[in-house]
Parts: C-alpha cells; structure tokens; sequence
C-alpha cells in the first residue's frame, strides 16, 4: 500500500460515510440541533437521517435527547466529547493526507 | 466528495438567513442615532436632558435585550420553518483576550491624542465611526462570508466618510451616520427577512419531529 493512503486505512469509517460526516460537521459548530435543522441542512430523507443519527449515537458520537417545546416535540441532537474528539481527529487526518496526494 | 469546510461555514450562516440578527443590530444603531439627535435638539437646560438620561439607559437595555428580543423572534418565525438550533458561546483565549483589550487601548488612546491635538478632529467622528464599523464588519464578514455582510461593511465606511465630507458638524454628523447606517442594517436584514420567508415556507405540522425510532 502506498505510503500516503497508511492513515486512511484506520481512518473512524463511522464518520467517513458522506452523510454522516456531513452531520458531525454541522454538529460541530453548533450546542445542539434539531431533527428539522439536520433534514434541511443534509437534504437526507427522515428514514435516512434517523438511521444515521442512530449509527452515530451508538459509537457514543451524538446524544439525542427527545423533548418538547410547548406542546410540539423536539429532537435534540448534540456532539459529545468523543464524537467532537473523533470529528477533530478525522478532519485532521483527512486534510493531511489531501495535503499529501 | 464531502467539503467539511463548506458545511461548517454554511451552518454558521444559517444563523444569519433570516436577517433577524441585521434588524436587531440595526434598531440599536437606530436608537444611538435618536440619542444623539435629541442631544443636538434639547438645550442643556432643558428639563427633557433627564428624559436623554433614560432614553440613553433605555438603549443600552435593548442592547442587553437584543438576544433575547431576537430567540424570540427566531421562536415564532425561523426554528418553525428551517429548525431549531442553537450555536456555540465561543469563549476568547486568554492571547486573544488581551491582543483585543490592546487593540481597542490603542484605537482609543490614539483617538483621545488626535481629539487632544486638534478639537477640530471632532469634525472627523462620523468618517471614524464608518471607519471603524466598517473594518469590524469585514472582519465579521470573512468569518461568516455571506455577501451582504461586506456590502454593510462598506456601506459603513461610505456613509462615516461622505457625512464628513458634507460637512455638518460632529453631533450632527454622528446622528445622520448611526441614522443613515441603521436605517441601511434593518433594509438589509427585511430584505433577507423576506427572502427567507418565501423560500422557507412552514413544513408540515409534524415535520419538526424525527421518527418514532429515537
């Protein structure tokens, strides 16, 4: 295997897929977002945002926490620690090795 | 390919879509503006000079309302169309924290020196205003990247410099700048506002929810 393509061969696969990469990047910048917010940002279906969401809380990347605001519920979705750590670590991989190529 | 880059910096404008921050910003400008319009008009020994004193307290109160006033708003118009999200409080590294305090030190130590030296510099507050509005807004403006916001920025220092050039006095000068440039913020930000609406129109009553799977 060539040199350069060492660090993706471990590169975090749970955050590779495009979808989901696309969800840790908004996550990251914001505190927390709904599941409105990601449907529009990412233009996913709501089957596929939720199957995503869920991949991502299973690695413990996001927290989803239901809850209402009044009497419309809300689903919250927030970066935690790891998943920013893993985000972090993931860009930097990424960026070095298109650096590389 | 996905550009990370790209989805960070849109989210960070999704923020400012709906032009609500711009009208907010541009009501405060406003205000100032009115403050120093009534300062011009009311003589000293008018009893309204108390009724200056609220008005100035009354907007430095809508300044600390502005974020509240403006959730509010987001409340009503903006998380039922597009979602509800809510951004980081970046907090300033303690280097940036100083290399800010010092900035402003030096910007106005060498405003109080230029006003000590010559009170005919007086004549310069409003191109000084625009000036530093300006360069505040383009920083702001590369940090977020939507267009408007460099326009505002420009506009800014337009208007600061071509109220001085006309000439009509500091107070004066400074009421028509803060007046002109807010009036120019809250155009923007209906504009925007606008916009926002008839793209975004309010989903499906359910539509805010994700599926029975979470």
């Amino acid at each position: 295997m060539p040199t350069e393509l060492h660090g993706l061969a471990d590169i975090d696969r749970i955050i590779h897929e495009p979808a989901r990469l696309a969800l840790t990047a908004i996550l990251s910048v914001v505190e927390s977002a709904d599941f409105l917010y990601l449907q529009r940002e990412t233009g996913l279906t709501k089957g596929n945002l939720s199957s995503h969401l869920a991949k991502l809380e299973e690695a413990g990347y996001v927290t989803i926490e239901k809850t209402y605001r009044g009497r419309i519920p809300l689903t919250l979705v927030r970066l935690t620690d790891t998943g920013a750590a893993a985000y972090k670590a993931y860009r930097a991989r990424f960026k070095k090795f298109l650096e590389k190529t | 390919m996905v550009d990370i880059e790209k989805i960070e910096k849109r989210t960070i404008q999704s923020f400012y879509e709906d032009g609500l921050a711009e009208i907010a910003l541009g009501l405060i400008v406003l205000l100032l503006g009115g403050y120093f319009f009534a300062k011009e008009v009311v003589s000293e020994n008018s009893s309204f000079r108390a009724v200056l004193d609220v008005l100035f307290v009354l907007v430095i109160v809508f300044g600390f309302l502005a974020n509240r006033i403006l959730r509010f708003f987001k409340r009503r118009l903006t998380y039922p169309r597009t979602g509800y999200v809510t951004f980081k409080k970046k907090e300033l590294s303690p280097k940036r924290r100083v290399a800010t305090a010092v900035v402003a030190a030096i910007i106005s130590a060498s405003l109080a020196a230029l006003y000590g030296l010559s009170p005919s510099f007086k004549a310069l507050y409003p191109a000084v205003n625009g000036l530093l509005f300006g360069v505040a807004g383009l920083l702001f403006a590369n940090k977020v990247g939507l267009m408007r916001f460099y326009v505002l920025a420009a506009s800014s220092a337009v208007i600061g410099v071509a109220v001085t050039a006309a000439g009509i006095g500091d107070i004066k000068g400074i009421f028509l700048y803060y007046a002109i440039f807010g009036a120019a913020l809250i155009i923007s930000g209906l504009a925007a506002l606008v916009v926002y609406l008839h793209r975004s129109p309010r989903p499906a009553a359910d539509a805010s929810e994700g599926p029975d799977a979470h």
